[in-house]
């Protein structure tokens, strides 16, 4: 167990980062994602005060459907946080922030017209991810298992009040299944007993590199916006009730941005680390934002802040404890989910 | 965690097990298992003169890397190759397929005074 955001998480079952991170490519896996935030917005102007707020356009999606979209700092088009909207039900929206912003997301969307409120410690989230995540889901709750990708559903779940979202964070399909906190030890062993093997926040971190899914901490966060993290198709730019952060970031895009995610790729086994230096034609040009060894790809992957317009011709190296690797640009994300028929 | 009692061990978990002058090294299982999966060693080269004590080599897994250290004084004359395609060995098999290399000791009464089994077991059940 490992402190995370406020939380005491597992890195790893006994099976380890590499089989657990393997089985969701393969098959299927559980993750207890409980850390996430739900803050609960609710009452007739919800709508308008999430819209109003975050960079994504609501109006493109409707009740039962989920949004990923972006919290932005007004001063510098930072991004505060990035979230899963959930709009559950007309006037209600269960918005999903990192661990450790639920405090500022709270901040951010409480409003005159009724509250934003973080509840959190009320329900479990249970993320299942993998090509036969549905196959598992199934056997446990079918309602679950039939939400499409990025749709919302309410179902009971022996009596429980639940809602699924076929949402992750793996580049795999999956559900993510928020569980009252009294029934959510037993739908975990339920979907165990299924065959979803455990797994931890190890696998769920290289999971998400080799998808390149960001990071908040890493590849979001103070100073980085969402046009440098490539992240652009989150911002609704003309919507008419705008977004906070929206001048700052108008004014980067006019000005264009100083530095871009870029995906890098090195030959041998060894993890390029956060913090380590890039180096772009023999000169000092940005740093890993996240990295490790890849186990589908079985060599290092980085994602790394750079300036825009390096070409393939380029000479890359990442520096790891004094010693240089070879790189080479990466089309990004580095594992592509199979293509599959849903 | 498993702790041989055929071998000697060191306050940074790593083992060490001789024959005559010479001194096979590797990584615990209580510090495998800390580490996690390892993805890659760092492996020190054959004829390195080592000062016990001194970093050698890394031991690196999705979650963190990890020095080892020189046991004993001397010189490397063997190296555990297979660690570089197969660096899992260290989890699977940390005592046996996972020993890191080998160290021709200058004075082989070091590893008279390098901690016994018993110790190490105090040691990480403390």
């Amino acid at each position: 167990m490992v402190p995370f955001g406020g939380w005491d998480m597992p890195l790893a079952y006994p099976a380890g980062t590499i089989a657990e991170h393997l089985a969701c490519r393969q098959a299927a896996v559980a993750f207890d994602v409980s850390h996430l935030g739900t803050v609960r917005v609710s009452g007739p102007d919800a709508f308008d005060r999430l819209q109003a707020t975050l960079t994504n356009d609501l109006a493109k999606i409707g009740p039962g459907r989920a949004q990923y979209t972006h919290l932005l700092d007004p001063a510098d088009a930072s991004v505060v946080d990035d979230i899963i909207v959930w709009w559950v039900d007309e006037d209600v929206f269960d918005v999903m922030p990192n661990a450790s912003n639920t405090d500022r997301v709270v901040a951010a969307l409480t409003g005159e017209g009724g509250p934003a409120e973080d509840v959190t410690a009320t329900r479990a989230i249970i993320a299942v991810q993998g090509p036969e995540a549905r196959e598992r889901l199934e056997a446990v709750a079918p309602d679950a298992a039939s939400v499409p990708r990025f749709r919302v559903r309410r179902f009971e779940w022996r009596g429980a009040p639940c809602v699924a979202a076929g949402t992750g964070y793996t580049g795999e399909d999956g559900v993510e299944v928020a569980v009252p906190a009294a029934a959510a030890e037993d739908l975990w062993q339920a979907l165990l007993d299924a065959g979803a093997q455990p797994a931890g926040l190890g696998a769920r971190d290289t999971l998400r590199l080799e998808a390149a899914l960001p990071l908040h901490g890493h590849e979001l966060g103070p100073g980085i916006t969402p046009l440098q993290a490539g992240l652009g198709w989150v911002v609704a730019w003309d919507k008419p009730s705008g977004f906070l952060g929206k001048d700052a970031l108008v004014a980067e895009r006019q000005a264009g941005v100083a530095r871009k995610l870029a995906g890098l790729s090195t030959t041998g086994r060894q993890p390029p680390r956060e913090h380590c230096p890039v180096i772009v034609d023999a000169t000092p040009a940005g740093a890993v934002t996240s990295g490790n060894f890849s186990p589908v790809l079985g060599h290092g992957i980085a994602l790394a802040l750079l300036p825009p317009g390096i070409t393939a011709e380029a000479t890359i190296e990442i520096e790891v404890r004094d010693r240089r690797m070879a790189a080479t640009l990466t089309a990004l994300p580095f594992v592509r989910r199979r293509a599959k028929g849903n | 965690m498993n702790v041989p009692d055929d071998r000697r061990y060191t306050n940074d978990h790593e083992w060490v097990l001789a024959d005559g002058s010479r001194a096979r090294v590797g990584i615990t299982d209580y510090a495998q298992d800390a580490l996690g999966d390892v993805v890659f060693v760092q492996l020190p080269e054959r004829g390195t003169t080592v000062s016990a004590g001194d970093s050698f080599s890394e031991v690196e897994s999705t979650k963190s890397v990890s020095d080892v250290y020189a046991p004993v004084n001397g010189s490397v004359t063997e190296v555990n190759n297979d660690l570089v395609d197969a660096p899992q060995r260290i989890n699977e098999d940390p005592y046996g397929a996972g020993w890191i290399c080998e160290i021709e000791m200058n004075d082989s009464s070091e590893y008279g005074t390098l901690m016994d089994a018993e110790s190490y077991r105090q040691l990480i059940s403390a």
